[in-house]
């Protein structure tokens, strides 16, 4: 490809709006926090943090930079704001119910011990029901999301889902710990893990929506990439040189530019050195080879060798017919 | 060298198959002869025999005056083929003759069936009597000739190493009648008349003179066999041979005594030389039978052969007692002969189902009737092994004496005939001049012949009704109860799937009548676009659908014409093809609008402007594109270009399957140098050429790093560049020393190429190919080994099956394809041999040595270790010549064993379905039905969680082992869309499309890498609910971790890894521990 018409169009993405920037700035934090061990004490204000994301994300559909901003704002917020707003959080999704409990309904009509499982939820305390109310309208909004907002947006959705889920994993998981002994039988329920994103459907539905983020990034990944790709092998090269320049050498490099041939089929060109000027080389030096054979006793050896080779064959053309009667092949029924 | 290696075999399986005539043998032998010898002699002379030992026999036959004085045996001898050494076994039996004395019977005992009843009932005392000497004593008959049942005794000891050892009491008669009364023009059963002119009885007088002759033509055989070693093993071979092929070796074509016959009579025509050894003599009798037998009765309609000089058969020298006087006068003029010279006799091998007449002359000849329809089967068969020999490896040992040519494998299409009760058999008696059973053959065939005239190369009727152990003196009425066994050899493709068949023109008034009489409604009288009006039957059906129009003609056929209903009639042709449909519809349909879009894409493609090198090539990789697909994909009705109206539907799937596509661009010197670096130019040329189709046609594009794929006419094309220097880099690499695999992308994509090209072209070639192929990887991944043979080396695989046919014709059937292909499978020399799958007919004697060469070096450490080998399945293609690309690592030697005796007991079942087993789709779902207590432990999956549950042949449930854990179904995915979902735009519903999104082998990709070094998974890529796991033995050294761990515990935590997905887990076996 032309590099250099790349690196215009590294530059025009350069010019991009503030948006796609922060939006990026965005999603460096995400990952940042990912990275993060999840620790109990860290937890709880990374849950705040989620909510907040999440909801700037959600904002986002509106007007998306300014959001974002906020968004980054608010993660700076002490631990008690935190509180608040998961609050507020609660009331949201709170509001949102109606329209979204057909939803469940539908995606639901295969599984239903999930609604027992909000049930359960929901005696354990209004926080906490609060909370998995929230999530469910979490995950339809970002449905929402990725209609609207493409590839970009799902992305997004997708990490800031992970989050959540991490949180009311514990739930989860307490509730699963209740289920058994229901059961009496010691068979193990596994989770449906909708409340959990690091195993099984969700993680590959994650996955998935993470791995599409739209043709501009990747577009403009691929254009980072080769940059850097290409920076570190010029830097490379300079070490070299400059390694081999201190011991008082003067290196001689080959240039590359004037040596180049093309293949004869095709018209690509093929390295640096011609095909025809390899394959000439191979031949000169099949041409030396062949004078293993000057001496009389290499001759003799060369012989002796061939017969022995013959033999060891016969040897082993007669132990696999030892095998095959060994196998009864030749009894034909 | 080659043929060294053919006799060394045959010396071995020589070895393998002759009977050691030791004196153990002999006294055994002749120690239950003289038991028989003794019973016999109990038996009081002048006992009065009367019909009623024999009742139900004597009636059936339809024989007066029957009663007689029973007399000693004039002579009970050993004949047949133990007497010439000639035993092949396993079948280990020894013929007695027992001459029936003159006394019993009358001069005229030759009419209306005496001869026979007499016969029975002679049979019958000596059995009676055989009973009280505790031997035990069983009915059968001669060549399945009810009418002339023979006794098998078994002695009471049993030797060992001689399971199943009998010994055959024959009947014979010498010189009880005279042979001119016998004359093939006389009748001699009264009751036949036609009209009041009574009829000829050719086949019934054959049959009395078959015992005639008997003993007579069995010194023939002795004279000329002993002393004559490889005369003698010619036989052996060619009794295997026939063996082998279970159409010929029936009642109306071969037999041991038969084969033997043609090598005497070769013999004596100097056709067989002394010095011949058995192999050569075994080819030149095939070519008699291939060549010359057959021609020469056509064209003349019989046949005089001068046999040999045989003075004893002199006395029985009348002058011309048989029929043809005037055509054999014919031939001994031409031939310079003098009539008074000869002697005649005739000798008739009466089991030909019309009359294969041995006639032997003073110098004996013999002249052979064209027989019905075994003669074209007969010949047929000869000349494909003489194919065999030529073309094949190794002389063709394998294919000549190894392989089973039976009825399933070797019929395109199998009819079995339930004809259990049915009066209309025997509407006028059982046996007239020929046996009912007999006639009902040849009218089943003469329907089928008439029905689907040029679309069936061959048609064999064979009703094989005589059962062993069946009580022959109550009747015949017991004899219906196998069905008969209808087998069709396709002709071709185009004429099996014709829609039309044109008859008589319309002005041809009697044929007209005909044609309408023997259709029946069916007849319509059409005129054809080249103004002909002609009388034509039209069998509509869709395309994908034409495979079937055989079964609705010989339906139709077979129920107009005879009086069966349709429960009657067993059509093996369409009983797989359930596990190809999505519903009622086999999406192979779609294929057509796949390869349009395809055009219309490679066309965009090409008139790309806007990137910096122009897209060259276009070249489909996906097995869709070949036919070769099991699901090719339906159109989505959202994955449209911009601007189209999509068509919404009730079950929308959510998930769409990409179709890859190769694209080469121009050359150019300024791509990258490594790897990393090309793979990323790639993708962004690939994400401009989806830019540019987004703008310029208003196709939807997506893309990860990987891939792109671009929406068009309702399919997912995923793109893929081909960049050629990335296989000259490799190639280089090769050329040095060290031989080493690097898979590469590049590489990868241009073996895939060069074998899609291949199997498009073999796939043109053979139009059958892509049906039996998607059957076969339906049958691998349902039996979950979809991860141990990949769908390219299942496409090899058949590919071998209509390339390398022989011993048969290439498949034209879809069953037939499978059972060879399970046979293949089950069958082949996987250790020792490699598989060369030479699908462009091109490979040269260099590149074979260099295929045997690779073959060699990934056999090299099979002396130390059999497990240590690469490659257990070497399959080598012209692009391909190491066996690299589809069976480097998988399946591995005990993958390989698990398969072939998956395939092993696959071929028997579907063998036992063919031939026996009665209407009973279930047996037939067995096949794709995969046992799971053979796993460890087992996963089952949420059906409504699979991303096409359509798919999903059986719902697997497990009520054994241990149920380790159970989990729920997720939310976040449906396999169908919702309703609620289409409120959305059109971009929005089309963001929900999931490309290649396949939970299945998401799990089994996390699994893979979690627990790797613990177990195996074994699944199904196609959409099944199971997963088996099999423990991986631990090792001591490996135990480390995993030495404290439960396996319940681990099983659990691969339910944790696939949450939402996994239904539940079982644990059937816990892993085994190796020290």
């Amino acid at each position: 490809m032309d590099l250099q018409l790349k690196h215009k169009k590294n530059k025009k993405k350069r010019q991009n709006t503030d948006k796609l920037q922060k939006d990026e700035v965005l999603n460096m934090e995400v990952e940042r926090e990912k990275s993060k061990p999840t620790e109990k004490n860290k937890r709880k204000r990374e849950k705040g943090n989620d909510i907040d994301t999440g909801k700037a994300v959600r904002s986002n559909i509106k007007d998306g930079s300014i959001n974002a901003i906020s968004g980054r704002k608010m993660k700076e917020s002490s631990r008690k704001k935190n509180r608040k707003n998961e609050e507020r959080n609660t009331l949201t999704g709170k509001s949102e119910q109606p329209s979204t409990d057909a939803e469940v309904e539908f995606v639901d009509q295969y599984g239903k011990s999930k609604k027992a499982k909000h049930k359960k939820k929901e005696d354990g305390g209004s926080s906490k029901k609060g909370e998995t109310d929230q999530d469910e309208v979490c995950h339809l909004s970002c449905g929402d999301e990725s209609c609207s907002k493409g590839v970009k947006g799902s992305s997004k959705k997708a990490r800031m889902k992970r989050k959540k889920e991490h949180n009311s994993s514990k739930e989860a998981k307490k509730s699963q710990e209740k289920a058994p002994e229901a059961d009496s039988d010691d068979v193990y329920q596994i989770s449906s893990g909708d409340e959990d994103c690091s195993k099984g459907m969700k993680k590959w539905i994650m996955e998935y929506n993470q791995s599409r983020p739209g043709l501009k990034v990747l577009e403009q990944n691929i254009d980072e990439f080769i940059t850097a790709h290409e920076a570190n092998l010029e830097q490379e090269r300079k070490e070299r040189e400059a390694q081999a320049a201190e011991g008082g050498w003067t290196v001689v490099v080959h240039h590359k530019g004037r040596k180049k041939t093309t293949d004869v089929e095709s018209g690509t060109t093929v390295g640096s050195v011609a095909k025809a000027v390899v394959e000439d080389n191979m031949k000169k030096k099949k041409r030396e080879e062949v004078k293993l054979d000057f001496y009389r006793f290499q001759r003799r050896e060369a012989q002796r060798n061939e017969i022995l080779t013959l033999q060891s064959k016969f040897e082993e053309d007669k132990k696999r017919i030892q095998q095959l009667r060994a196998a009864r092949k030749f009894r034909p029924y | 060298m080659e043929s060294d290696s053919m006799d060394l075999k045959v010396r071995e399986l020589l070895k393998e198959v002759t009977l050691d005539y030791s004196p153990t043998l002999s006294k055994h032998v002749n120690d239950t002869v003289s038991a028989i010898k003794d019973a016999i002699d109990k038996i009081p002379d002048d006992l009065k025999v009367t019909a009623d030992e024999a009742p139900g026999f004597v009636r059936d036959i339809g024989a007066d005056k029957v009663e007689f004085k029973f007399k000693k045996p004039t002579s009970i001898e050993i004949g047949g083929s133990y007497a010439i050494q000639c035993i092949v076994k396993p079948d280990i039996n020894v013929d007695l003759f027992i001459r029936l004395p003159k006394e019993c019977f009358h001069e005229k005992d030759y009419l209306n069936y005496r001869y026979h009843a007499k016969r029975c009932l002679y049979l019958s005392i000596i059995k009676k009597y055989l009973k009280f000497s505790s031997v035990k004593v069983e009915w059968s008959t001669l060549q399945n000739e009810a009418r002339k049942p023979v006794l098998l005794v078994y002695p009471a000891t049993e030797l060992v190493g001689l399971p199943g050892f009998f010994v055959r009491i024959i009947p014979t008669t010498n010189s009880l009648f005279t042979i001119k009364k016998l004359n093939l023009k006389r009748s001699n059963i009264r009751a036949l008349t036609h009209g009041g002119i009574p009829q000829a009885t050719p086949k019934y007088n054959s049959s009395i003179l078959e015992d005639m002759f008997l003993e007579d033509t069995s010194e023939l055989i002795k004279k000329t066999f002993l002393g004559w070693k490889e005369l003698g093993e010619a036989s052996i071979l060619l009794k295997v041979w026939a063996r082998q092929r279970s159409s010929i070796y029936v009642h109306d074509c071969l037999n041991g005594f038969l084969i033997s016959v043609i090598l005497s009579y070769l013999a004596s025509q100097n056709k067989i030389a002394n010095s011949m050894r058995a192999m050569q003599i075994f080819r030149v009798t095939l070519n008699f039978i291939g060549r010359y037998l057959f021609n020469e009765i056509r064209k003349t309609n019989f046949f005089h052969l001068r046999c040999c000089t045989w003075s004893p058969l002199q006395k029985y020298g009348t002058m011309d007692s048989t029929s043809d006087g005037k055509a054999r006068r014919v031939y001994h003029r031409r031939k310079g002969f003098h009539i008074k010279k000869l002697f005649q006799l005739l000798f008739v091998i009466h089991q030909l189902p019309s009359i294969c007449h041995f006639v032997y002359q003073g110098l004996v000849s013999f002249r052979y009737y064209l027989p019905g329809h075994c003669g074209p089967y007969l010949q047929d068969e000869a000349t494909l092994t003489l194919k065999c020999i030529e073309k094949c490896r190794d002389g063709g040992f394998e294919e000549i004496f190894m392989t089973k040519v039976d009825s399933a494998a070797k019929y395109d299409y199998c009819i079995r005939l339930d004809l259990k009760g049915k009066s209309e058999v025997h509407a006028s008696g059982f046996c007239l001049d020929d046996e009912c059973w007999r006639l009902y053959e040849q009218k089943v065939h003469s329907l089928l012949n008439q029905g689907l005239n040029n679309r069936a190369k061959l048609i064999r009727v064979i009703w094989r009704n005589t059962l062993s152990e069946c009580s022959i003196e109550n009747g015949f009425s017991i004899l219906d109860r196998e069905p008969l066994l209808v087998g069709v050899s396709v002709n071709s493709m185009e004429n099996a799937f014709r829609v039309v068949d044109i008859g008589p023109n319309a002005e041809n008034k009697q044929e007209a009548l005909k044609f309408r009489k023997f259709w029946g409604e069916k007849a319509e009288l059409r005129r054809f676009k080249d103004g002909t009006i002609a009388e034509s039957t039209v069998w509509e059906s869709e395309h994908w659908n034409r495979h079937l129009i055989l079964k609705r003609i010989a339906e139709y056929v077979l129920l107009r014409h005879l009086s069966l209903s349709k429960e009657n009639i067993v059509h093996i042709l369409d009983q797989l093809d359930f596990s190809l449909l999505h519903g009622v519809r086999d999406p192979i349909s779609f294929s057509g609008s796949l390869l349009k879009a395809l055009e219309v894409l490679s066309k965009r493609l090409r008139l790309i402007q806007d990137i910096p090198l122009k897209v060259s090539s276009v070249q489909p990789l996906d097995p869709a594109f070949r036919f070769t697909s099991v699901f090719p994909p339906e159109p989505h009705p959202l994955a449209i270009d911009k601007g189209d109206v999509p068509r919404l539907q009730k079950l929308m799937p959510s998930c769409i399957q990409p179709l890859e596509v190769m694209i080469q661009l121009e050359g150019s010197g300024n791509w990258p140098m490594d790897d990393i670096a090309i793979e990323k130019t790639k993708t962004a040329f690939l994400l401009k050429i989806g830019e540019s189709l987004q703008n310029s046609w208003g196709m939807t594009c997506t893309a990860t790093e990987d891939d792109v794929d671009v929406f068009m006419s309702g399919y997912v094309f995923r793109l893929k560049i081909w960049h050629e220097r990335g296989l000259s880099l490799l190639k280089r690499e090769d050329g040095s020393d060290q031989f080493k695999w690097v898979s590469s992308i590049d590489k990868e994509l241009f073996v895939r190429s060069q074998h899609s090209s291949m199997i498009n072209g073999l796939q043109g070639r053979y139009p059958l190919y892509g049906p039996v192929v998607r059957i076969a990887k339906r049958w691998v991944a349902s039996h979950l080994f979809s991860s141990c043979l990949g769908e390219e080396a299942v496409e090899l695989l058949v590919a071998h099956l209509f390339l390398k046919p022989l011993p048969f014709n290439a498949p034209c059937s879809r069953i037939t394809g499978f059972l060879r292909f399970l046979r293949l499978l089950s069958e082949y020399d996987w250790t020792f041999s490699a598989l060369v799958v030479d699908i462009n007919e091109d490979l040269s004697p260099k590149d074979e040595k260099e295929i045997s060469n690779n073959f060699m070096l990934t056999r090299k450490g099979y002396e130390e270790n059999k497990q240590n080998i690469s490659a257990a399945m070497f399959l080598a293609t012209a692009y391909d010549k190491a066996s690299e690309a589809w069976t480097r690592f998988s399946p591995n030697v005990s993958e390989l064993k698990r398969l072939v005796a998956y395939a092993r007991s696959s071929a028997n079942l579907l063998n036992k379905l063919i031939l026996q087993d009665q209407i009973d789709s279930y047996k037939w779902e067995c096949l794709l039905r995969t046992p799971l207590n053979n796993y460890d432990a087992v996963i089952l999956l949420h059906r409504d969680r699979l991303p096409y549950p359509q798919r999903l042949l059986f719902p697997s449930e497990l009520n054994q082992g241990k149920h380790v854990a159970r989990g729920n179904a997720s939310k976040v995915f449906q396999p169908f869309m919702s309703p609620v979902d289409f409120k959305g735009s059109l971009e929005e519903l089309k963001n929900k499309l999931l490309v290649n999104f396949d939970p299945l082998r998401f799990f089994v990709g996390d699994l893979e890498k979690e627990f790797s070094n613990m177990f195996k998974v074994w699944y199904d890529s196609l959409g099944g609910d199971a997963i088996g796991i099999t423990w991986d033995r631990f090792s001591s050294k490996k135990r480390g971790r995993e030495e404290g761990e439960d396996p319940v515990d681990v099983l659990k935590s691969v339910g944790q890894f696939g949450k939402g997905f996994v239904r539940s887990v079982y644990s059937l076996k816990s892993p085994r521990l190796m020290n």
